[in-house]
């Protein structure tokens, strides 16, 4: 199926292909034209102007106050952290003390309840709003139903491995392309003393080894087969097939010893921390995690003792699990949404749209080292592996109009194989049932 | 000083004033900023009490409502959860301020609010169980007054920052009826407690508080400080080891003080901490910006730039007054250089041109000296000779004083044969030794090198200089000169001559040493005021010294004597010894005899060229014994003239010459191609005696030189070396002089003629001498009648004064101290004695002119006149030429175009005006001339 027959039927996704990639040129375009950010509003506004959000600590966000500071030094900028923020935001916007910007997720969009949070968000891609939306990256766009945008992508995170390349260098390998390159890879590392040439965190959860492995691979296959969604949105047992390729490649992988759940386990106990600090010892080729692993990295590399001693150059690259190489599942990580009853709206919008540039986001995730929600990737290298990625192993989890349930199911699915829990053949009939 | 360094100086100490200033104003600034931050911890301290204050207020106001609802309890009376918070609902004033009545023990640490929730406004209930809140329960509840709060959370009701005040109290549970312990809690939006933070700022705009726990969470917070924790703030902007960080947070957490930082935008910040009191968990930043905390320095720099460009105005001030007085001083200075320059260029023209008649005065006393063999007569020249050396010395003196001054004076080195220096030396001081009857004693050392290189007239000077104050210092004793040398390690070429002069004279008092080398300055001037000398001696060759690289050294002892020393290093151009000195001194001395013409050359040509006639005169006098045949030229061309005729074996050509000077003169004739005289020597004759001369000299062309006044000796020994071997014969006893004197003059009573001989050199000068004296007698005789009938006593002796001269040059020797008598008269103003004697005088001045009378019949020579008879008109351009020069004063000039016309024959008509402007001449009656030559004066006047 080609994607133009996919993209019809595409619910949330309004914005056309074509008018993509003409808006994309323009955005690249408008920014080397504009350069600069230009204050619209008198640069003396006294006010001050509240963001909310879940994050405890928000660095990145605050750095970009100090920038918009240099226009506006008059205005206040805070960042509030709400606790049970998920609950505590609806109130919240409601209160005498709401908040002017707020993070939200893509999972309030099907969330009944969140609806009441989302009703406040101001409908950012209103033309005489002068946001720069066009900047934003295909995949990383969110918009309603009707075509609005209330929600700016600031983070985005994708799934893949952390690439050790000063192994690959010193072994004169080439990080792998394609799923026989990877194998072979992998061959060469496992003869060149590398006892597990990959590893991850042995979980279910999306930071897990299994997921970064698998469900890019599997959401391809859903992309290829649109049919199924719906019933595997159903937990339909039958759509169980669906995995099948995903785990299959897993469970070679697990047998040739490329990947070894057990050691993983043994040696990495969570899914963030430890995994960073295992990749770090130096002698891991690649490391299998999600965004948020690579996230963690910066500021870990000095506590890690092995790293300090011996630190070494480290890239994120996707799976080359397809025939033809990795997908690149692009997931926004954390949203930002203008209340649209701030009683500074106008300073509001005016730091938006400060913030909707390929420069400003592309300095937040930097700071916080997630993937930006631009097309350049040029501010950290960690992520250049993802400059220009081919269009057609490129797509973003909402195309696939998966629910968390199906996701659920494959996580637990692949675990389950890779530990030898049970077979594929066993895991495929069991869909609906597999998460505990 | 020079104009650079006084800048330098200048703002060398406006530098140090703006230092001063510059630290003055730190001191205060950092002592204003000691005081600034004082302040500002008072502030801080101020603004804890203010929010130690209002957090304990709203924890009484809290501990009143659990007061209460505990005293029901106590009371027996307890209330239900719902009475508790209904009451609570009654109690509150403020709408934003919640109660929360929570369970903490309840699994999901829910309970009941006096709010309803935001999303539902029948929902009462209320849960912290996602928010962890209630870690330290155990410390809420107290009976001290304390203050028990929550962080800064999210009230889960209206999702707004808020905090809590605890209590426990004890309600009813509605299900088991039993007492049941529930936290009562004061709910407060975070943003009470920061509009009360804004009062607090006081004096401070940008001043941010917030609050933190001992883990560094803020509670409250300013725009400034980043992150959710203070901590995490400080260690990501401040570049701090773990041990600094420890030692803030330890800081921080455990009393008051003040810190410096940097924030996020690696600016420097103060923070001033403190731990709020009843919560020793909570602490207050102040936070500034270092800047904002500093004292305004915008004073201090207009200060310190008002201060700079005072100086600079001043400096500029100061500058531009010292620039017109140093113009004024330089234009004096020009002045005072010129007024010296002048002095300079008077005392050498002067001393210039002194040597020439002193040329002719010593050179014909040295004729008196060889041809007189009265002893008297011998004796009174010799005391000429002396005075005239000692005269043309202290000429030398100012002459070398006066170049010195200008720093025209050069040390020129040549070589120079040690002996002869010894001997010009030792016979110079001998004969003034013994004539005091002192002792002269040498100690050469035999082993000094024969040929040395070093500028022989300076040193010659210096020790002349020596032994001529050594003699004239000392009475009776001895002198002694002593010459030695030292050789140089490390140089084979040189050695340093010692030279030392010690006497048993009068020597110098201590206090005196100082100024023996200050030129003018005559030590004890009053005692030693019968002893001649400039006081330049000692400064001239102390000047040489200096020149030379060394410096005289004295040691005197008052009353005993002085020895004066030197060292100086020579150049040795011949290392043989000079012997034993003072032997061949001793025989030299012995065998020195009157003297002797050397040689004669009869066959033997000179050509002496000299503007001025009586050093040709001399010349030919010094000579005259030798019978060298000499032709001589008044002037360079007349001597070109000469040059180009005839074969000369030796020239002498004068340096100093009107309209053209010898090296001119020598130039012309070198050109001249066809002359007999291209191989002939030319020696020059010049009254410059300056090291460096000879050289000079030889350079322009010259074989020789000789210096003015002539030291007959020189002449001889360059005739010696320049004239002919074959032409040069040995000295003969001839001396006849075969010239007519009249016999009636041998018997003038008044007359001596030996004497008159003696005076004039010759018999044939005498004769001229006396024709002279007669011609001006009568004009004389009544010129002197004339001044004493107006009593004009100075003229009067003045003429008086020139009579003795003269009559004593012609042998009129009574006449002649008769005339001396009235002089000395009339210069003491003795006019009865003028009175008595005056006509006495001029009666035997006439009556001599009488009896001299027929010599005005001997024409001398006139018949046989061969010079070219003047023509009218060049006569004519001659006369109105003097008359011109008379008028104006340019006498010299006169001088000479007379002597130009000497050289014609005058028609017989105008022969008497001319010879009448020539006695005007002589007799320097320059005023005579205009009306002798218009004719208005009786040419015989």
């Amino acid at each position: 199926m080609n994607k133009k027959t996919r993209s019809l039927k595409r619910v949330l996704i309004s914005i056309l292909i074509p008018v993509l990639i003409l808006s994309q040129a323009a955005c690249s375009g408008k920014t080397e034209a504009d350069g600069e950010f230009k204050p619209r509003l008198s640069t003396e506004t006294e006010c001050s102007i509240k963001v909310a959000g879940n994050y405890s600590n928000f660095e990145s966000l605050e750095s970009e106050f100090e920038r918009f500071y240099e226009f506006y030094p008059n205005v206040t900028l805070n960042y509030v952290n709400l606790d049970d923020y998920e609950s505590t935001i609806a109130s919240a916007l409601m209160s005498d003390e709401a908040p002017d910007i707020f993070v939200t997720g893509s999972w309030m969009l099907n969330d009944e309840k969140k609806k009441p949070v989302l009703e406040k968000a101001e409908v950012l891609s209103d033309p005489s709003l002068d946001i720069d939306l066009d900047c934003i990256r295909k995949g990383a766009r969110w918009s309603l139903e009707n075509g609005d945008v209330i929600m700016l992508p600031v983070f985005t995170r994708s799934y893949g491995m952390l690439v050790n390349m000063d192994i690959f260098e010193k072994n004169g390998l080439e990080v792998p392309t394609d799923y026989e390159s990877f194998i072979d890879v992998c061959e060469k590392l496992k003869a060149a003393g590398y006892e597990h040439p990959i590893m991850g965190a042995n979980g279910t959860t999306v930071s897990g080894m299994y997921y970064a492995f698998g469900f890019p691979l599997f959401c391809d296959n859903v992309l290829k087969n649109p049919g199924s969604v719906d019933a595997l949105n159903a937990l339909d047992s039958s759509q169980g097939e669906m995995m099948r390729p995903a785990l299959e490649k897993l469970k070679t992988f697990v047998d040739a010893g490329y990947l070894d759940p057990k050691a993983c386990s043994d040696e990495i106990e969570d899914d963030y921390n430890a995994v960073i600090m295992r990749f770090f010892e130096g002698d891991v080729p690649m490391m299998l995690g999600s965004g948020d692993t690579v996230s963690g990295t910066l500021k870990r590399e000095s506590k890690s003792e092995a790293f300090s001693a011996a630190p070494f150059k480290y890239r994120f690259f996707v799976v080359p699990t397809g025939d033809d190489g990795g997908y690149f599942l692009d997931a926004v990580n954390l949203f930002f949404s203008v209340n649209k009853n701030s009683t500074n709206l106008d300073m509001t919008n005016e730091f938006i749209r400060f913030l909707t540039s390929e420069k400003e986001l592309g300095n937040m995730a930097a700071i916080k080292r997630l993937i930006t929600p631009t097309n350049d990737f040029s501010l950290d290298e960690v992520y250049s592996s993802l400059e220009g990625f081919p269009e057609d192993r490129y797509f973003s989890y909402q195309e696939t109009r998966l629910n968390d349930n199906v996701n659920k199911e494959f996580r637990a699915a692949a675990y389950k194989v890779a530990n030898g829990i049970m077979t594929v053949d066993e895991a495929v009939s069991a869909y609906g049932s597999l998460w505990e | 000083m020079k104009r650079a360094l006084i800048i330098a100086v200048d703002l060398v100490i406006m530098g140090l004033i703006l230092f001063f200033i510059i630290q003055y104003a730190n001191t205060k600034m950092h002592e204003s900023n000691k005081s600034m931050i004082e302040a500002f911890e008072k502030m801080t301290t101020s603004a804890e009490q203010v929010i130690t204050n209002y957090l304990e207020d709203e924890q009484h106001l809290c501990d009143i409502w659990s007061n209460y609802i505990n005293r029901t309890a106590e009371a027996g009376n307890p209330m239900t959860a719902e009475e508790a918070i209904a009451f609570i609902r009654k109690a509150k004033i403020s709408p934003s301020i919640y109660g929360h009545l929570i369970f903490p023990d309840d699994p999901s640490v829910s309970g009941i609010s006096t709010h309803p929730a935001m999303k539902d406004s029948n929902d009462y209930s209320v849960s912290y169980r996602k928010i962890s809140l209630f870690d330290d329960l155990d410390k809420i509840g107290h009976e001290d007054g304390g203050v028990s709060l929550t962080r800064a959370y999210t009230n889960p009701q209206n999702g707004v920052q808020s905090i809590a005040f605890m209590n426990y109290v004890t309600v009813l549970d509605e299900n088991t009826g039993d007492l049941k312990k529930a936290l009562l809690m004061r709910v407060e939006p975070v943003s009470m407690l920061e509009d009360k933070l804004v009062f607090l700022k006081g004096e401070y705009e940008s001043v941010e508080i917030s609050l933190i726990n001992k883990d560094g969470d803020y509670l409250v917070h300013g725009k400034s400080l980043k992150n959710s924790n203070f901590f995490e703030y400080y260690k990501s902007y401040n570049n701090a080891d773990i041990a600094d960080y420890n030692k803030m947070i330890d800081s921080v957490t455990s009393g008051s003080g003040t810190m410096n930082m940097l924030n996020s935008k690696g600016e420097d910040c103060v923070i001033s901490y403190t731990p709020l009191r009843s919560l020793d968990t909570w602490f207050l930043l102040a936070y500034i910006p270092a800047a904002d905390l500093s004292t305004n320095t915008v004073v201090d720099w207009l200060l310190l730039g008002m201060v700079t460009v005072g100086l600079l105005i001043l400096l500029v001030f100061n500058f531009a007054v010292l620039m017109v007085y140093n113009k004024k001083l330089s234009e004096a200075a020009e002045a005072a250089n010129q007024a010296n320059e002048a002095k300079s260029y008077f005392l050498s023209t002067m001393s210039h041109d002194i040597r020439t008649p002193m040329n002719a005065i010593l050179g014909l006393n040295e004729m008196v000296l060889r041809d007189c063999h009265d002893e008297e007569i011998v004796a009174y020249s010799e005391s000429i000779r002396t005075a005239g050396k000692t005269l043309l010395g202290l000429i030398n003196d100012i002459l070398d004083f006066s170049k010195i001054e200008a720093g025209k004076m050069d040390i020129i080195n040549v070589d120079y044969n040690f002996v002869s220096l010894l001997n010009d030396l030792v016979n110079m001081v001998q004969g003034k030794a013994a004539d005091k009857g002192l002792k002269l004693n040498l100690d050469i050392d035999r082993n000094i090198p024969m040929i040395l290189n070093g500028d022989e007239i300076r040193i010659k000077q210096i020790i002349t200089n020596i032994l001529s104050n050594a003699v004239k210092y000392t009475k009776e004793g001895s002198i002694t000169f002593k010459a030695g040398f030292e050789r140089i390690e490390g140089d084979k070429d040189s050695v340093k001559l010692c030279i030392s002069v010690s006497d048993t004279g009068i020597g110098i008092k201590k206090e005196d040493l100082d100024r023996l080398f200050v030129a003018f300055e005559r030590i004890e001037e009053k005692k030693n005021r019968n002893i001649e000398g400039t006081g330049l001696g000692m400064s001239i060759a102390q000047s040489f010294l200096a020149m030379m690289g060394s410096h005289m050294k004295v040691e005197s002892e008052y009353g005993k004597g002085s020895t004066f020393s030197f060292t100086l290093v020579q150049g040795v151009r011949d290392w043989n010894p000079i012997g034993n000195y003072e032997e061949t001194f001793k025989r030299a001395i012995s065998e020195r005899q009157t003297y002797r013409e050397r040689f004669t050359a009869p066959h033997a040509r000179l050509l002496v060229v000299d503007d001025t006639p009586v050093n040709l005169s001399v010349f030919q006098s010094l000579l005259k014994r030798t019978k060298v045949q000499i032709d001589t030229a008044g002037s360079g061309d007349e001597g070109i003239v000469l040059y180009k005729q005839k074969h000369y074996d030796v020239i002498f050509l004068d340096h100093m010459m009107p309209d053209k000077d010898g090296i001119e003169t020598l130039k012309e004739m070198k050109i001249i191609t066809d002359s007999p005289n291209s191989e002939t020597p030319i020696i020059c004759l010049t009254a410059n005696a300056i090291s460096g001369i000879r050289e000079m000299y030889i350079n322009a062309g010259f074989d020789d030189y000789i210096t003015k006044p002539i030291d007959p000796d020189r002449l001889e020994t360059l005739l010696l070396q320049y004239i002919p071997k074959g032409k040069i014969a040995p000295p003969s006893d001839d001396e006849e002089d075969d010239y007519f004197i009249p016999d009636f003059i041998f018997k003038i009573d008044a007359l001596d003629v030996n004497s008159g001989l003696i005076h004039c050199g010759s018999r044939e000068a005498y004769m001229a001498t006396l024709k002279m004296y007669l011609e001006a007698a009568p004009r004389n005789a009544e010129e002197i009648e004339r001044y004493w009938s107006v009593r004009d006593i100075k003229n009067t002796t003045i003429k008086v004064h020139a009579l003795k001269s003269t009559s004593r040059v012609i042998g009129a020797l009574k006449l002649g101290d008769f005339a001396a008598q009235l002089e000395k008269a009339g210069d003491s103003g003795d006019t009865e004695t003028l009175e008595k004697e005056l006509g006495e005088l001029l009666s035997q001045y006439r009556e001599l002119a009488e009896e001299l009378e027929p010599l005005s019949d001997i024409k001398s020579n006139e018949e046989s006149d061969t010079r070219p008879l003047i023509t009218e008109e060049d006569m004519k351009e001659a006369y109105t030429a003097i008359l011109e020069f008379c008028a104006s004063y340019d006498f010299d000039s006169v001088v000479n175009v007379v002597e130009s016309l000497d050289d014609y024959r005058f028609p017989e008509e105008e022969a008497t005006r001319f010879e009448a402007v020539k006695k005007a001449v002589d007799n320097f009656d320059y005023d005579m001339i205009p009306g002798i030559i218009s004719g208005e004066r009786d040419n015989g006047q």
